[in-house]
Formats: C-alpha cells, structure tokens, sequence
C-alpha cells in the first residue's frame, strides 16, 4: 500500500540537506572528484583527442554528469539510512510509524534523487561553461533522473544490508567505483576488450551512458532504456522488501 | 488490554526472552524490572513491531502485534532507550515530523501541547543538538505523546539523568496516566519501579520470575531487612517478615547492623542471588 507516508521522510532529508547545504563544505565534496576527472582527462588529457567525431569534453561532461548523479544518489542515500538505521536510530520511527514499507522507500529515494540532480546540475553549468558543444535534451534530462532514481534505490538497499558503516563503503569500493570507471563515463564501452564487455553491460550505469548521449532514441538506446527501467524496478521492490522484512 | 503470551525470542545461541507471559491492564502503569540483558528492551521492542518473536504472541487492543502491525503502530507511542531524535533538527521540526508521519490532525496545535507539557514550548526552534541529555529525554516523551497513544511504552526513561530531572520525568509520566493511558515502563532503578508502577513484572535472564504490585512483592520475600558487613568485608542481607525478627535478629548480632524497610532490589536479590543496578 503507498500513502502519503513518503512526504514527510522526504520533508525531514530536505531540512537535513538544507542544513548541509548551508556549509561550504558538502557543496565542495558534491563537486570535487567530477571536477578533479574534468581537469585531468577533460582539460588536460582531452584536448589532443577526439571521439565519435566531436572534441573529448563535449563526450565527457554527459559521462560525469551520469557518474556524478550516480554517486550522490546512491552514496547519501546508503550512507545516511545506514547511520540512521544502525547508529542514530532514527529509521525505527519510520518502521514504527503507520506507513507502508513502499512510503518509507519512496521518501528515501526521491530524497536521494534531489541530491543526485543537485550535484549534477553543478557539473551540468561546468559543462554549458567549458564545452560549446554540451546541449540537454529532453532524453538526456529523462535519464538523468531514471539513473538518479535506479542509484537511490540501490542505495536503500545497501543502507538496509550493510552491517556497519564501514561496510557500505566496501559495497561502493566492488560495485560504484568500477561503474564509475568502466561504463563508459571515459571512454566508450566499445573499446573494451570482448572479454570484459558481458561484465560491462551488466552494469547500470554503462546503459545511461549509451542513452545519456544520445540526440534521439535508436534501437540501442531503446534497449538501454528497457535495462535501466527493469533495474530501477527491481531495485525499488527489493529495497521495499527489505525494509517490509525489517526486524531487530 | 495487553496481553504476551508465551513470548520467546533468541539472538543466535542465546535465549533474550524465554516462554513470558502477562496481562497489562487498562489505565496501569506496569513495570518491567530486570538487570541490563534480562530481556527487558526485547520484549518492548516486540510488543512495539520493531522485532518479531520466535514463538509467542503479544495482544495489544485486540489487535495481534504480528498479524497486525499497522493497527497496532496507529495505537502506540514509543520513547526508545537510545536517543533517536534528529539532533540537528529544531525541537519543533522532530514532533512535525513524527506527527506527519502518524497522521497526525490539528499537529501544529498538538505540537504546542506536547513540547508545553514538557517546558520545551520555549525552545522549540533549538536544534536538538544544543540539549542538555534531561532536555531530550523529554523531547522524546513530548514526541511520544503528539500522537495521543492509548499505550506508552517507556524503555528507560531516566536513564542518564540526575535525580531532580528524573523526579520531573516522573511527574510527566503520572500526569499521562491521570489521562487514562496504559504505560508500560522498563527499568533497572528500583526507586523508578516503586514510586510509578502498579505492578512491576521481574525479569531475569529473560524469564520473568514474579509479577506483583511492589508492595506484595516486598511482603512475599520480607518487609524488613537487617544490614551487617561479615569478617570478609561483604555485606550480608537477612529479610524478615516482621519487625519483631529483625530486631531480635539485630540485638542478637555480634557485628554492628541496621535495620531498613526491604525494596525490590531485595526481592530480585532473594529471587536470583543477584543485584539489579
């Protein structure tokens, strides 16, 4: 059952963030490892290549906007409702209030979702800045927030799995970092050696790399889409499953 | 109406609540006594949908704590042991919170209620963070009310805080009652145990051992205890059931005694051979 249970978790992640937002130090992490990956492959490395016919930096900015939405989503959301969960306590009000497990999920992941595109739009106004050839479109806003709502979702499920904190940074180090690197925020998955290109398209974020940009949706971007939609899918119902089974 | 019927819960090996059963009446407050790991926490977090037994069910108004969580969680309020208020959150956003989260009608209105029950009304923009430990366990009580429960459940509501605020906890806590609220508290202080509770159920090891109103549970072991410290430097308890033996058994004693009224913390002593705190 969904009620509005999930505005008020919502509301209370916006008057957190509000408050983090006020401290110039969650503006800088939100920015510094996409900008650090900007100035060494884009503005270093980048100006002496060219991919798909365009310069690097019109390739690489929708890469780090997809990677950057990726990490905000997915590590605010594991990192904070697993400190809420284990140490700060605060995630058994949730489970003790009369709401479904769904609104609980819901009020998590739209919260995570704000931050995802909050940290993408600071690297999306980097990019109109640097790359005369970086355009949104409607596709590429459409994927932006699926792949900040699929990255939620999954974190939910790790801030409910992980057994400490220092675990959902174990879960980030296997799954979130080599996404990050080998999904095509960098170069495109074709270039990979055919042995690690099945490992390579199993992960999530390599198929909001594929549609992210694109101009209009072909057959592949449409393949990529129906992945991304089935993930996102089946991460929120595990993620509601496992709060639904929660129990100390 | 409560109702645990033969609750059991383990964590691995160990056995934290074993086969308990007890009524909790309307309008009672009722203890659960015990020792730290007697089983206390998890029996109120099963009765309050957090964890779910093994075997063994809980009642609560008539509706089954398993088979009916929502029902249940609509009827409840709950002050945790561990302080779990948003501390960097005002006062004032935790209660509007909680009380979006139960549905909560009129809350600004009710809001102002609990946190004036609680002298907090003043401080209701602070950020939590700035409290002292006394400010926000009433935080937590004021919150546990916004949703008017027919059922309390207070997991040691003074624990940390000095006798004066504990006396003022206190007062809250019989106030709600005067309202017709059933509250079920747990506690390791003794003192706690016999200045607020009807009936006080005794846990150990998570069996409960006596179930009783204080005074009854006193008159059963013995109302009168002589004190003494032996040759090795212990202290050594005899409880007697008249004043009369006491003195006897004091004029008799070759070592200096004195002789006091008994408290629960001696009839845990008689029951288990253990103290409580």
């Amino acid at each position: 059952m969904i009620t509005s249970g999930w505005y008020p978790i919502f509301l209370r992640e916006m008057l957190l963030f509000r408050r983090k937002l006020l401290r110039l130090g969650y503006l800088f992490s939100a920015m510094v490892v996409p900008i650090i990956y900007l100035i060494a492959f884009g503005l270093g490395l980048g100006r002496s290549v060219k991919i798909e016919g365009s310069d690097y930096l019109t390739f690489l900015i929708p890469g780090l906007v997809a990677m950057s939405s990726m990490n905000n989503s997915y590590t605010w959301v594991a990192s904070a409702l697993n400190l809420n969960r284990l140490y700060f306590k605060t995630f058994q009000i949730f489970v003790q209030a009369p709401i479904s497990p769904s609104s609980i999920m819901i009020g998590e992941v739209l919260a995570g979702m704000v931050k995802g595109v909050f940290a993408s739009s600071l690297i999306i106004i980097i990019g109109f800045l640097t790359s005369p050839g970086f355009s949104l479109t409607p596709i590429f806003i459409t994927i932006l927030f699926l792949n900040c709502f699929l990255f939620a979702n999954l974190g939910v499920i790790t801030g409910m799995l992980a057994k400490s904190h220092e675990d959902t940074a174990t879960y980030s180090n296997f799954f979130i970092m080599p996404m990050a690197f080998f999904s095509g925020t960098f170069f495109p998955v074709d270039k990979v050696p055919f042995f690690i290109k099945p490992i390579i398209y199993v992960m999530p974020l390599t198929h909001t790399n594929i549609v992210i940009r694109k101009a209009s949706v072909d057959s592949e971007g449409l393949i990529s889409l129906f992945v991304l939609i089935a993930y996102a899918i089946m991460f929120f119902v595990y993620g509601s499953m496992l709060i639904k089974k929660y129990n100390e | 109406m409560i109702e645990v019927i033969g609750l059991t819960k383990n964590y691995g090996s160990i056995r934290a609540v074993d086969n308990v059963f007890f009524k909790i009446n309307r309008g009672e407050i009722f203890g659960l006594l015990g020792p730290n790991g007697a089983g206390k926490t998890t029996t109120i977090k099963i009765l309050t949908t957090l964890s779910r037994p093994d075997s063994g069910r809980c009642v609560i108004d008539g509706f089954d704590v398993i088979e009916n969580p929502f029902e249940i969680k609509k009827r409840i309020g709950v002050v945790p042991q561990e302080n779990n208020l948003d501390r960097e959150l005002t006062a004032y956003e935790n209660l509007l919170i909680y009380g979006m989260l139960h549905g909560v009608k009129d809350n600004k209105n009710k809001i102002r209620k609990s946190l004036e029950m609680v002298d907090l009304w003043d401080r209701r923009d602070s950020v939590v963070s700035g409290f002292s430990g006394g400010m926000q366990r009433r935080l937590l009580l004021s919150r546990s009310l916004l949703t008017e429960p027919s059922v309390l459940f207070l997991d040691e509501p003074s624990i940390g805080l000095d006798p004066q605020i504990r006396r003022q906890m206190w007062d809250v806590i019989r106030k709600i009652r005067i309202e017709g609220r059933t509250v079920v508290i747990t506690t390791h202080y003794i003192e706690e145990a016999e200045a607020l509770c009807d009936r006080v159920g005794v846990l150990s090891k998570g069996r409960l051992i006596a179930l009783d109103n204080p005074q009854n549970l006193k008159a059963t072991v013995g109302e009168y205890v002589v004190e003494g410290v032996n040759g090795d430097g212990k202290i050594v308890q005899h409880i007697y059931k008249s004043r009369d033996e006491a003195h006897k058994f004091a004029e008799e004693s070759e070592t200096p005694v004195t002789i006091r009224k008994s408290n629960l913390e001696d009839v845990f002593i008689k029951l288990t051979g253990e103290r409580i705190e």
